[in-house]
């Protein structure tokens, strides 16, 4: 039984996923919740084993989120699920320490395969081409290289703070720098008034 | 603009030249007094005439220093600065003070003026017997006059100017909140509800068999066009195409690609005049077909080839890259969106290795009239 929160801030796909998630035998939705605010109370109260994260959500976006929710002790797994899900979106969802990412425009099936493998501990993501790799580069700094090379091989981030010589928190701070660099930035139309 | 400005001309030089022909048959100003009135109805109706028959003469500067040389001319031929045309001289401003910058316009009224200036000196300032004080006054206001004419028009017309400037950028910003409300609508609402329906319906997939299984396969084709069509428009309301040829739009898009990549682009040929959805989508498509090509392909060279046949048109992006992957990138639904804006208008989208059998070729062929279609699964 895999136990699943929802994260996304329209209600119809709310209802939707949850809908979908509970039809299919051995997986549980759990609560949905709406933004960040709504996120941490019900995550700390049901420690799920998956969490389903909409990308685009008002204020905090899904990679911040995941950042924070994988500092956690015994962190769930974390499917982001985004109406974005193409491949320039690869990168930084790698540095955020997302496990798996699935289109919005997916069917259900590869919606319950993605949430099975992450549960087991899988990864649910294409491999990062060259290309992306080369126009990542490019957009970083040099010294900000060696630690996207270390993600991409899974190193921990207190092996990565002992190979460049200083502490996890200065990591994890470069980290987070290098997301806001490299994430691409939705045209988000303002909500009128 | 340049019409109300035409109609002042009109009023002001219908009255001065009758004024003035008043004037010359009231009193006697020179020996050849019929003269002058037959010269300045001709001249009135003369250059009324071709201003209102040529409009394009309103904005030349040709036609203005024609004018300004037939009203000094009155003016010469009058015998006296103080002339009967003087005002009839004044109307000879308006054009250029109100077509011209306002700089340039001030400039104008002073060559104008000081023209008028060695006219009077021409018909010599000390003709009359008035004191000298009371004739130095005269003539500075009567050179006094034409500038302030120019001013005053020039400025009236800036202000006019900025005035509409200011109007069209506040429409402008208006048409753009609106899109952008429009925009925010469709994409944060409707196409979250659309996702919804989407992924609720394809739950059933294998569930269900036989003619039902077809329902809702046909359900989620229409669902996915729905999903290509609100992205289409998005993208329009984000950034329109604005008429702009789908030929010149692929060339912007291969401009934007080749500086981060190593590919070299082409693109050749037409497919004409589309209608606006037709070119929206057929845009799109094939902007993803040549961003696919340029980024996951490693391809050296992409050849997008546009050709129309009739009432077809096709499409075709080449490239001599790695080819079609074997198996779909996981999360990668640019191809599904391809397939479902291609169903939206009808088109045939084909995938498949190159002609040499290297690289992928996607074909996009479609009718260059709009159609109504339904998407088929």
């Amino acid at each position: 039984m895999i136990r699943i929160l929802i994260v996304d801030d329209h209600p119809a796909m709310r209802a939707g996923l949850s809908a979908v998630l509970r039809a299919e035998p051995g997986l549980v939705p759990l609560n949905a919740a709406a933004s960040a605010n709504e996120l941490w109370p019900t995550l700390n109260r049901t420690k799920p084993d998956v969490v389903v994260l909409d990308y685009h959500l008002p204020g905090d976006d899904g990679l911040v989120l995941c950042r924070r929710i994988k500092r956690q002790l015994a962190a769930p797994a974390v499917l982001l699920y985004s109406a974005y899900a193409d491949a320039s979106l690869m990168i930084p969802a790698r540095l955020a320490g997302v496990d798996g990412l699935v289109s919005k425009s997916a069917p259900a099936n590869e919606l319950y395969d993605a949430i099975r493998r992450v549960a087991r501990g899988e990864r649910v993501l294409p491999p990062v081409s060259r290309e992306l790799l080369d126009a990542a580069a490019g957009e970083l700094a040099p010294d900000e290289l060696p630690i996207l090379g270390m993600t991409l091989e899974d190193t921990p981030l207190a092996e990565m703070a002992t190979a460049l010589g200083v502490e996890a928190i200065d990591v994890a701070h470069r980290i987070d720098r290098m997301i806001k660099r490299l994430k691409i930035e939705i045209p988000a139309p303002r909500a009128p008034g | 603009m340049t019409s109300r400005w035409m109609a002042l001309l009109l009023m002001t030089r219908l009255l001065s030249a009758g004024v003035a022909i008043l004037l010359l048959s009231m009193h006697r100003v020179t020996a050849h007094d019929p003269l002058l009135i037959v010269a300045a109805i001709a001249f009135t109706v003369a250059t009324l005439g071709a201003l209102a028959y040529a409009p394009r003469l309103q904005l030349s500067p040709a036609a203005w220093l024609v004018d300004g040389a037939g009203v000094l001319a009155l003016v010469a031929a009058s015998e006296d600065w103080r002339s009967p045309f003087y005002v009839l001289m004044l109307t000879a401003l308006i054009l250029p003070s109100t077509g011209l910058s306002f700089r340039r316009a001030v400039g104008w009224g002073i060559a104008f003026t000081l023209t008028y200036l060695a006219v009077a000196l021409y018909t010599n300032l000390d003709a009359n017997t008035l004191e000298s004080t009371v004739r130095l006054e005269t003539i500075a206001t009567h050179l006094m006059v034409p500038l302030i004419v120019v001013l005053a028009l020039a400025y009236a017309t800036d202000v006019l100017e900025r005035l509409r400037g200011e109007r069209l950028r506040s429409e402008r910003l208006a048409v753009q909140s609106e899109r952008q409300r429009i925009a925010w609508e469709l994409h944060d609402s409707a196409k979250q509800r659309v996702h919804a329906a989407h992924l609720v319906l394809s739950a059933l997939h294998g569930q269900v068999a036989g003619a039902q299984a077809q329902l809702v396969e046909h359900a989620l084709g229409e669902l996915r066009a729905a999903g290509a069509d609100m992205d289409t428009s998005v993208a329009e309301l984000r950034m329109p195409l604005d008429g702009r040829s789908v030929q010149r739009l692929l060339d912007e898009r291969a401009a934007e690609l080749v500086p981060a990549s190593d590919a070299e682009i082409t693109v050749s040929g037409s497919v004409g005049e589309l209608p606006a959805h037709v070119a929206a989508h057929v845009y799109r498509i094939c902007a993803e077909a040549l961003t696919n090509a340029v980024r996951h392909s490693a391809a050296r060279h992409v050849d997008v080839v546009l050709a129309r046949n009739g009432s077809s048109a096709t499409i075709k992006v080449c490239d001599d890259g790695s080819g079609l992957p074997t198996i779909r990138r996981p999360g990668s639904n640019g191809l599904r969106s391809m397939r479902a804006r291609a169903d939206t208008i009808g088109a045939d989208l084909s995938l498949g290795p190159g002609p040499d059998g290297r690289g992928t070729c996607v074909a996009l062929t479609f009718a260059t009239e709009a159609t109504e279609t339904t998407s088929q699964p």
